[in-house]
C-alpha cells in the first residue's frame, strides 16, 4: 500500500466506532511510514483538541422561553380543536334550525289561533296594563334573539366576522349599534376568537349599561374555559359587584373547569 | 420525570408528539437541548444567537410535527431543523461568525488551585476556537457533526443532502483544513 491510499483511510483509522481488526494494510504502512505517521499524528492532536473544547452550557433562558412557547403551543391547540368542534356543532343545529324553526313557528301560531277561537270568552275583559307591558317586553326579547339566531346563520365566515369586529373594536366612541353588535358576537357567535376578540373590544366601554349587563348576561351561557376565564376577569377588572353570585355559584360547581373556578375566586376576592 | 417517559425512545416521543401528546417535547427537549446548543454555539460562534436558534428548531418541531416520519430517526431530524434554523440565521446576519468571543474565554476561566497547570489547555481551546471560526463555514458545519454528535455518515449525509461518501471527504477535508490553521495558529507568535 503506497501513502495516498493509506492516508485514504485515515478518517476511519480516527473515528472511534472502527474496530482494531478493520484497515490492518493501511495500518501496517502507517507503522512503518515516517510522513504518513507525522500526517496521523497532527490530524490525531487536532482531533484530540476538537474532542476536549469545554461544552458550552446555555442560560436557563433556553428552558424557560421553551416551555413558555410550549404551553403556548398547547393552549393554541386546544382553543383550535375545540372551536372546530363548536363550529361542527352549531352548524349541525342550524341546518336543523333552518328546517325545524318555520314549521314549529307556523304551529305555534295555529295552534294560538285555534287555542283563541275556542276559549276566549266573546268579550273578554281586557288584561291588566302591567301584563300585557310584560308580555310585549317578553316578545321584544323574542324578537330580538330569532333575528340575532337568522343573523347567525346567515352570516360568513369566522375571518369575516372576525374583521367584523376588529373593524368595531378600531372606534374610539362607537355608537350604541355597534356596542350592540359586540355584545350580540359575544353572546350568539360560535367562534371562540370572534367572541374573545369581542369581549377585547368592549373592555374600553365596561363603564356603559349596555356593555356590564351584555357582559353579565353572556357570562352562565358560555361554555369554553377560555371566553370564561376572560369574561370573569374582565367582570372583576370592571368591578361589576352584580356578578358575585353568578360567580359563587362557579366556584361551587365542580363540573366547570378547574382554571374557571381559580378565576372566579379570585374575581370573588378582588370584588 | 417519570419512568415511563425515560423507558419511550425518541423516535417514540416525538411520533406521541406528532398525535398530539405535545407534553412528550418536554422530555425531548431535556435529553437534547444541551449538544444541540453546543453544536449551535461551536457553528455560529455566538452563544446568544445559539440560544435563540436552538429555541426556533423546537419551534419547528411543534410547528412540522406532522411532517415526522415513521421511519424517521429524531436526531437526524433534529439536525435537519437546526441546519436550515443555522442558515435563516447567517443570512439575516449577513455576516461571517465571529472568532473568539472574550465571554466565552472568561466562561472558561479556571481558578483552581492548578489553573496554572491548565492554562496551556486553556489556550488550545482559544486557538482552537479561533481556528473553527476561520474554517470555512460548510467545513465546520460537517466537521462538528462528524465529531460531536453521534451520527453516523449515512444520517450527515441525509442532513447535508449529499451521498455518504461525499460526506466522508467533506468531513476529512475540514479535518485537514481545521488542523492546517490551528497548527499556523500555534506558530504564530502572541500579539
Amino acid at each position: 500500500m503506497n501513502c495516498t491510499s493509506a492516508r485514504a483511510t485515515f478518517p476511519a483509522l480516527l473515528d472511534h466506532r472502527t474496530t482494531a481488526t478493520e484497515h490492518l494494510e493501511a495500518r501496517t504502512h502507517l507503522a512503518s511510514c515516517p510522513d504518513c505517521q507525522r500526517e496521523f499524528a497532527e490530524l490525531s492532536r487536532t482531533l484530540t483538541a476538537l474532542d476536549t473544547m469545554p461544552a458550552p452550557t446555555p442560560s436557563p433562558r433556553l428552558r424557560q422561553n421553551f416551555y413558555a412557547m410550549l404551553e403556548e403551543e398547547k393552549n393554541s391547540a386546544a382553543s383550535v380543536r375545540v372551536a372546530a368542534e363548536r363550529d361542527r356543532r352549531v352548524r349541525r343545529i342550524s341546518l336543523w334550525g333552518w328546517v325545524l324553526s318555520p314549521l314549529a313557528a307556523a304551529a305555534l301560531v295555529a295552534l294560538g289561533f285555534h287555542v283563541g277561537q275556542r276559549q276566549a270568552p266573546p268579550a273578554a275583559a281586557p288584561a291588566p296594563s302591567s301584563e300585557v307591558a310584560a308580555m310585549r317586553n317578553e316578545l321584544k326579547e323574542l324578537r330580538q334573539l330569532v333575528g340575532i339566531s337568522i343573523l347567525q346563520q346567515q352570516r360568513g365566515p369566522v375571518s369575516s366576522r372576525l374583521q367584523e369586529v376588529l373593524a368595531a373594536a378600531k372606534s374610539d366612541q362607537p355608537t350604541e349599534k355597534t356596542l350592540t353588535d359586540l355584545v350580540n358576537a359575544l353572546a350568539f357567535d360560535p367562534s371562540v376568537n370572534v367572541r374573545l376578540r369581542a369581549l377585547e373590544a368592549l373592555f374600553p366601554h365596561a363603564e356603559n349599561k349596555l356593555v356590564s349587563d351584555g357582559v353579565l348576561t353572556a357570562l352562565p351561557r358560555e361554555q369554553d374555559p377560555l371566553v370564561l376565564v376572560e369574561l370573569i376577569d374582565f367582570l372583576a377588572a370592571s368591578g361589576n359587584r352584580d356578578a358575585a353570585p353568578e360567580l359563587e355559584k362557579m366556584t361551587q360547581n365542580e363540573a366547570i373547569d378547574r382554571s374557571v373556578r381559580d378565576a372566579a375566586r379570585r374575581a370573588l376576592a378582588q370584588l | 420525570m417519570d419512568s415511563a417517559a425515560e423507558q419511550r425512545s425518541d423516535h417514540a416521543l416525538m411520533l406521541a408528539v406528532r398525535d398530539g401528546e405535545l407534553d412528550a417535547l418536554g422530555e425531548l427537549f431535556e435529553r437534547h437541548h444541551a449538544p444541540l446548543f453546543g453544536f449551535l454555539a461551536k457553528f455560529t460562534g455566538d452563544r446568544a444567537a445559539a440560544e435563540d436558534i436552538a429555541q426556533t428548531v423546537f419551534q419547528r418541531m411543534l410547528k412540522y410535527r406532522h411532517t415526522y416520519r415513521d421511519d424517521g430517526r429524531f436526531t437526524a431530524w433534529m439536525y435537519h431543523l437546526a441546519r436550515r434554523c443555522a442558515a435563516d440565521h447567517f443570512r439575516r446576519a449577513h455576516a461571517a461568525p465571529h472568532a473568539t468571543d472574550p465571554a466565552d474565554l472568561q466562561d472558561h476561566a479556571d481558578d483552581t488551585p492548578h489553573a496554572a497547570q491548565h492554562a496551556s489547555k486553556r489556550d488550545d481551546h482559544a486557538l482552537l476556537h479561533t481556528a473553527l471560526a476561520r474554517l470555512d463555514r460548510d467545513d465546520r458545519e460537517v466537521l462538528l457533526l462528524a465529531r460531536f454528535q453521534e451520527l453516523s455518515f449515512a444520517e450527515i449525509a441525509g442532513i447535508l443532502e449529499c451521498s455518504v461518501g461525499a460526506a466522508k471527504v467533506r468531513a476529512h477535508r475540514a479535518l485537514r483544513e481545521l488542523r492546517d490553521i490551528y497548527f499556523k495558529l500555534q506558530k504564530e507568535p502572541l500579539s
